[in-house]
């Protein structure tokens, strides 16, 4: 597996994942290097017998979740800055609102909504984050509920 | 606004900016080297300091027994700073980014509970053993002294490990565990989102 495909293909899924973690765009962009940071010291070490994309999604969830203990450990200027600007423009006010909902649920949830929406299967979700595929479809049924009611409340 | 708000839409509109991947893969090698450094410069630091005093003992052939179990003690509490602090970053190499979430979280609270371990009882046999390694080093050359400089001596150190022991050490420890309670305490909140409404069914 080549560590450069697979950045073209994850990486906007992974910055999503993490924008939904943490909704703040600098941050998520850092947290997303980090993961394929992670991702390319343990790309040797990745076995044929799990599903890359379970794997990538690993590594990005338990990254997000250890964001707490990050700042000392890559320093924010050692981050790559040339970044193509394309920054937050011209998005739409709903897609904002939705990536703010999410960041407001417990930590482990947010995990959960992004990975849904991302379109993984739900056994794959199950998987990622080690909770029976019941009970993640049951969490997801919730979030949705609870984001459709946020979204309402928001429109009156 | 229609009731079904296609969330999955929504959420796959946000875009970002790739970073440009040779940055990327250069600035990864100074990370990892970096890390490494700080590990061999402890490292480096230790057997040079160890090395010096075996060759005090070489060249200046201490008489008493006192001296040279002063010595070993010395050598013996840098070597466990060492072992214990190497073990420490190989803990955190060995450490799977690959589990599952749920796992990781079990992980990295086993792994900061050790840590805490290292960082209090280690602590605490290092400065005990380099303290007794110190004094007892010192006595062959004290005796030697008058009684006034004797006491002197021994003072001075005295005090300096008592600094070391009343100030020092209960600050490096309070700083390091401030830190890790609140880890722990976050890692296990984690866990437990994950894990409460498992009985649910």
């Amino acid at each position: 597996m080549v560590f450069e495909d697979l950045y073209k293909s994850y990486w906007q899924k992974i910055f999503r994942l993490c924008m939904g973690y943490i909704n703040d765009y600098d941050l998520a962009q850092d947290m997303a290097q980090e993961t394929f940071i992670i991702v390319w010291q343990q790309l040797p070490k990745f076995r044929n017998e799990a599903n890359i994309s379970t794997w990538i999604f690993r590594i990005a969830s338990n990254n997000c979740l250890r964001q707490i203990e990050k700042q000392k450990r890559f320093p924010k200027a050692a981050l790559p800055v040339h970044l193509k600007e394309e920054k937050e423009e011209n998005i739409e006010p709903q897609i904002q609102f939705l990536y703010a909902c999410i960041s407001e649920l417990p930590e482990t949830d947010r995990i959960i909504i992004s990975l849904e929406l991302e379109n993984i299967k739900q056994s794959e979700i199950a998987s990622i984050v080690g909770l029976s595929e019941v009970n993640i479809r049951v969490k997801i049924h919730r979030i949705k509920e609870k984001l459709t009611q946020k979204f309402k409340e928001n429109e009156s | 606004m229609n009731p079904n708000i296609n969330f999955n839409e929504l959420w796959a509109k946000q875009k970002t900016g790739e970073p440009d991947i040779e940055d990327l893969l250069s600035k990864m090698n100074t990370f990892k080297k970096s890390n490494l450094k700080k590990l061999i410069i402890t490292n480096l630091l230790l057997i040079t300091t160890s090395l010096f005093i075996i060759l005090i003992w070489v060249y200046f052939q201490p008489q008493m027994i006192t001296t040279k179990i002063g010595i070993i003690v010395t050598i013996l509490a840098m070597a466990i700073f060492v072992i214990g602090y190497n073990q420490s970053f190989v803990l955190f190499r060995k450490q799977t980014n690959a589990l599952s979430t749920t796992e990781y979280l079990k992980d990295l609270l086993a792994i900061k509970a050790q840590q805490e371990f290292m960082q209090t009882t280690m602590l605490n046999l290092y400065f005990i053993l380099l303290s007794a390694g110190i004094g007892l080093y010192m006595f062959e050359y004290t005796v030697r002294m008058t009684a006034f400089w004797g006491i002197v001596a021994y003072g001075i150190t005295s005090i300096w490990i008592l600094f070391n022991w009343f100030y020092l050490r209960p600050k490096q420890i309070k700083k390091q565990q401030s830190k890790l309670d609140e880890m722990i305490g976050k890692f296990e909140e984690l866990h437990e989102q994950l894990t409460q409404n498992e009985s649910i069914h």
